[in-house]
């Protein structure tokens, strides 16, 4: 048992219950010291790991502990390499987002932060569960306070609204992953993760799981016609609560897509099922595409250019997925969206940074009302452009490389599905030029522009690591790849089986 | 039947301390009686109870369900002062009361006769229709308890009515001959109808749709603590009593009623999570919930094995908790602003953070999110049924699905609006402060740690 990974697990919630517990407008200091305390224990984490060994074989970090006599379920966490990339996306992201609060005036008060770490808490739980149970019990932890960060300091005149909408989706979507998992349960040894990978179900009753699991991640990604909860959840959430959940919510669905999608039901990936999937994604990443060039909502176009995205993601990784059970084995699909997952990640909350940054200013999201602010913002226009070419997927930046090897993978399924997956590089540079011309340049309101300020110190701090981010795994994306080809491979190998 | 023995005689002392004009201590000796009752419960029954052992057996769920219950009951007395504080001059009433049907309750238990069973259901239901009534200067109140009375009676009729064409066949009241009598003559009509119509009987005990009709007017009109009552304590009781019946006495033919049970469980979920979904009225919410948790129980039936009966204390417990977690929520609004529309809840967070927190953790546990106890329930009884019937766990889960949607409205209400509507300086009595960390706590010790379940009520 680790007692590193225990600590690990448990030091944001104990940071949850302290600020929760403490009443006073410095809370928020306190979360952002557990925040960064979590940070650097990932960081002391990953340097001690070994990226090789996957979760069948003995991993650095383990807990493995007997749960409950009635289920077959283990208290079973640990790490491995495509873990460790989220856990980092999480850690990394979670201080900075605190941080981007600390502006706020009003200040939100210290069950904000509590909510925000015990999120961090449910999201740590996905991404190291080596257990089904236990995937699930996290995957529902993090709805709670999301939607409570997002229902308490949301648009005042929305909220019931779009709370209920995006908490029914989620949850509905969620028991049916649920129920699938219970199905599988009743098949294998226990719900350990190499016991549902090779649990006893045929075709049929694969391909019916196959899509009640896939409900619960397309959902939340979201997938193409699953996703009428997400343009408005994004747009009137708190920015924080919107980083949360476009930053790491979403990857926690990519995430499961391969630790326990496609390994758990491989059948129906080389029948139907995986075509339509596929098919879903790619009308996705159009659809989402157009819609964002069409609106004018700053928040809106970024929530739609999430959709589009993570259609790619899912498209590299259903084709990939089809070409392995056609019998040569290729991860590339896996690998590019695991470093995607991670670069968007840090291009979308940058960017809902900016849209927040440029709110703050104009005191509107409307891009046709704003203008002229590069004139003077010069140090926002700068790291503005930095992490916008960023989530373009311009050569050197981080959203390059994933891009590339996704649309890579879809080309060695399918020539036609690549041509029109790699539209949506050409379409992202349309919206987000859009967008950052129409705010950054041209005529302004002259009185808005004399009282706008350039970026304050907290505002140039987040942002400022964020584009470095950009650049640094633009020109060095090795590192990530070499972090989860091991583990994509044994995933993508045990759909062979 | 120590235990049996011990809270007749508690209600009896509960009862005459009010003809000795001593009605305010009736709360204290019912609850030291209570607990003496349950430190009995652990004990071996003593040799002299095995000659009645063909009416009443005090056996290993008997014991399960009696301390959970005693536990429900001893949670709701400690409610009991602050909810029934404008019934100062009839106190020892509602308690002795409480406890004759909690009496009637534990008869149900351990039934080993057709005969107890009629008993039991009678002690358990008679003082329930006088405490629903018990408010008696209430139009609703007196409603609920007149409606209760009439529905009641009609479901004796079928139950006797079915008891006596079992008899009739089977020629015996014996729970365990009429096993045999089943597994023997599997194609008996006289005797399948008799099963049906105890099976409609007990259906409307534990207000199974379409037999639910009278639940949520009843349970609306009932004083609050009362239907907290009859949402937990009287459920587990008859509840385990329709297990036990269907279970064992009817095992034999099972195919005959299976389908009806089925039919009945769709029916539930459906009617019971719509209709919750178009009330603007928290508690007669409540009541509907209630009614759709019967439906998720009622799955137990399929699948059975040796962990059913298991499974169902842990669920019954689990709602349990919950029910009280909201149902105090509830009482203190009551008071305070002498309705209980969602509207009332305003704000309730800002001004009684932990009796709102309760209540959200009940209605979370009965919408079965994980690390609450009711996931753990849900969990195990869909688990259980997957494995018969994958159709009707799909039905359940839609059920749930749609039911997060009326639980949220109310969460929704006392958490999300910056102001608080209670400008009231009355706050909440310490107790229910205490009760509410009390359940919350338990509810999600529970929901982590099933098994504590299992060893502090032992099975």
């Amino acid at each position: 048992m680790s007692y590193l990974l225990l600590t690990f697990l448990l030091l944001p919630l104990v940071g949850s219950a302290v600020v929760f517990a403490w009443k006073n407008p410095a809370s928020k200091f306190l979360a952002l010291g557990f925040a960064f305390a979590q940070m650097f224990l990932t960081l002391y984490m990953l340097a001690g790991l070994d990226f090789k060994p996957t979760v069948d074989g003995v991993l650095q970090y383990e807990i493995n502990y007997p749960w409950s006599q009635f289920i077959r379920s283990n208290l079973h966490f640990g790490i491995d390499g495509m873990s460790m990339l989220m856990l980092l996306l999480t850690n990394i992201l979670t201080p900075l987002i605190i941080l981007s609060s600390f502006n706020e005036k009003p200040g939100y008060r210290n069950t904000f932060y509590g909510l925000i770490l015990l999120m961090q808490f449910g999201l740590i739980g996905i991404f190291t569960a080596l257990d089904g149970l236990l995937f699930y019990i996290f995957w529902e932890v993090t709805l709670i306070p999301i939607w409570l960060i997002a229902g308490i300091w949301g648009q005042e005149n929305k909220k019931i609204e779009f709370t209920t909408r995006f908490f029914v989706y989620t949850f509905v979507g969620s028991l049916f992953m649920l129920l699938g998992l219970i199905f599988v349960y009743t098949n294998s040894a226990s719900f350990a993760l190499t016991d549902l990978y090779n649990a006893q179900l045929n075709t049929t009753e694969q391909t019916v799981v196959f899509w009640f699991i896939f409900f619960a991640f397309a959902v939340k990604l979201p997938v193409f016609p699953f996703h009428s909860w997400q343009a408005d959840t994004y747009t009137y959430s708190p920015t924080q609560g919107t980083m949360l959940l476009s930053g790491i919510m979403l990857k926690m669905a990519v995430y499961g897509l391969l630790r326990y999608l496609l390994p758990i039901t491989p059948d129906p990936v080389l029948g139907i099922s995986g075509q339509i999937v596929l098919v879903l994604a790619i009308v996705g990443i159009v659809h989402g595409a157009l819609i964002a060039i069409a609106h004018n909502d700053t928040k809106r176009i970024l929530a739609y250019s999430s959709l589009s995205h993570v259609g790619l993601m899912v498209a590299g990784i259903m084709a990939s997925a089809i070409v392995t059970m056609k019998g040569s084995l290729s991860t590339q699909g896996g690998e590019g969206a695991m470093v995607q997952a991670f670069a968007h990640g840090i291009n979308i909350v940058g960017l809902f940074y900016c849209a927040d940054i440029l709110y703050k200013r104009f005191k509107t999201r409307d891009i046709r009302q704003m203008g002229g602010l590069a004139k003077v913002a010069p140090k926002f226009a700068v790291l503005f452009m930095i992490i916008l070419l960023g989530s373009i997927g311009l050569p050197l930046t981080n959203g390059f490389i994933g891009e590339f090897i996704l649309i890579k993978s879809i080309f060695d399924y399918n020539k036609l599905a690549a041509v029109v997956a790699g539209l949506t590089m050409i379409f992202s540079a349309v919206y987000l030029f859009r967008m950052y011309g129409k705010a950054m340049f041209g005529e302004g309101d002259e009185r808005v522009l004399s009282s706008a300020e350039d970026l304050s110190g907290i505002e140039f701090s987040v942002l400022a690591t964020l584009a470095g981010f950009v650049i640094l795994f633009g020109v060095f994306p090795q590192p990530l790849i070499d972090m989860v080809s091991s583990s994509l491979k044994f995933i993508y190998a045990s759909m062979l089986n | 039947m120590s235990v049996l023995i011990i809270i007749f005689i508690t209600a009896v002392a509960a009862l005459f301390s009010g003809v000795f004009d001593q009605g305010k201590f009736s709360r204290y000796i019912s609850i030291f009686g209570l607990l003496i009752a349950f430190y009995v419960s652990f004990l071996p029954e003593l040799e002299f109870f095995s000659q009645y052992k063909a009416m009443y057996e005090f056996g290993a769920n008997a014991a399960l369900f009696t301390r959970i219950s005693i536990v429900v009951t001893l949670l709701l007395f400690f409610l009991g002062g602050f909810a029934f504080s404008n019934h100062r001059s009839h106190q020892s009433e509602l308690y002795a009361l409480m406890l004759f049907s909690l009496t009637g309750g534990i008869v149900l238990f351990g039934f080993q006769n057709l005969v107890t069973l009629f008993l039991g259901i009678e002690i358990l239901s008679i003082p329930l229709y006088v405490l629903a009534g018990s408010s008696k200067t209430n139009l609703r109140s007196n409603e609920a308890s007149v409606k209760y009375f009439l529905m009641g009676a009609f479901a004796t009729g079928f139950l006797l009515f079915g008891i006596a064409l079992v008899y009739g066949s089977a020629g015996s009241f014996d729970l365990y001959q009429i096993h045999e009598y089943s597994v023997n003559n599997p194609k008996n009509y006289m005797f399948a109808a008799g099963a049906v119509l105890m099976l409609c009987a007990l259906a409307f005990k534990v207000s199974l749709a379409p037999f639910h009709m009278w639940s949520p007017d009843v349970y609306q009109g009932s004083p609050s603590l009362i239907t907290a009552f009859m949402m937990s304590v009287v459920k587990i009781s008859a509840f385990f009593a329709f297990f036990k019946v269907m279970s064992i006495g009817f095992s034999g033919i099972t195919a005959g009623w299976i389908n009806i049970m089925g039919v009945l469980i769709i029916i539930t979920l459906f009617l019971a999570n719509v209709m919750g979904l178009a009330q603007s009225n928290a508690k007669r919410m409540l009541a509907y919930s209630s009614v759709s948790h019967v439906g998720y129980l009622a799955l137990i039936f399929f699948g059975l094995n040796n962990l059913s009966a298991y499974n169902l204390a842990f669920y019954l417990f689990a709602y349990s908790l919950a029910t009280i977690g909201v149902m105090m929520c509830l009482i203190w609004v009551e008071k305070i602003k002498r309705e209980t529309s969602y509207n009332a809840f305003r704000g309730l967070a800002q001004s009684e953070p932990i009796l709102a927190v309760a209540a959200a953790v009940g209605m979370l546990s009965m919408a079965g999110i994980p690390l609450t106890a009711g996931f753990m329930g849900k969990f195990a009884i869909f688990a259980q049924a997957i494995e018969d019937t994958p159709f009707l766990v799909l039905v359940a889960v839609l059920g749930s699905g749609i039911s997060i949607a009326y639980y949220l409205r109310l969460i929704m209400a006392m958490f999300f609006p910056k102001e608080s509507s209670f400008n009231t300086a009355e706050r909440v009595p310490l107790t229910y402060n205490i009760m509410a960390v009390t359940v919350v706590i338990a509810l999600i010790v529970f929901g982590i740690f099933p098994d504590l379940f299992a060893r502090q009520f032992g099975i």
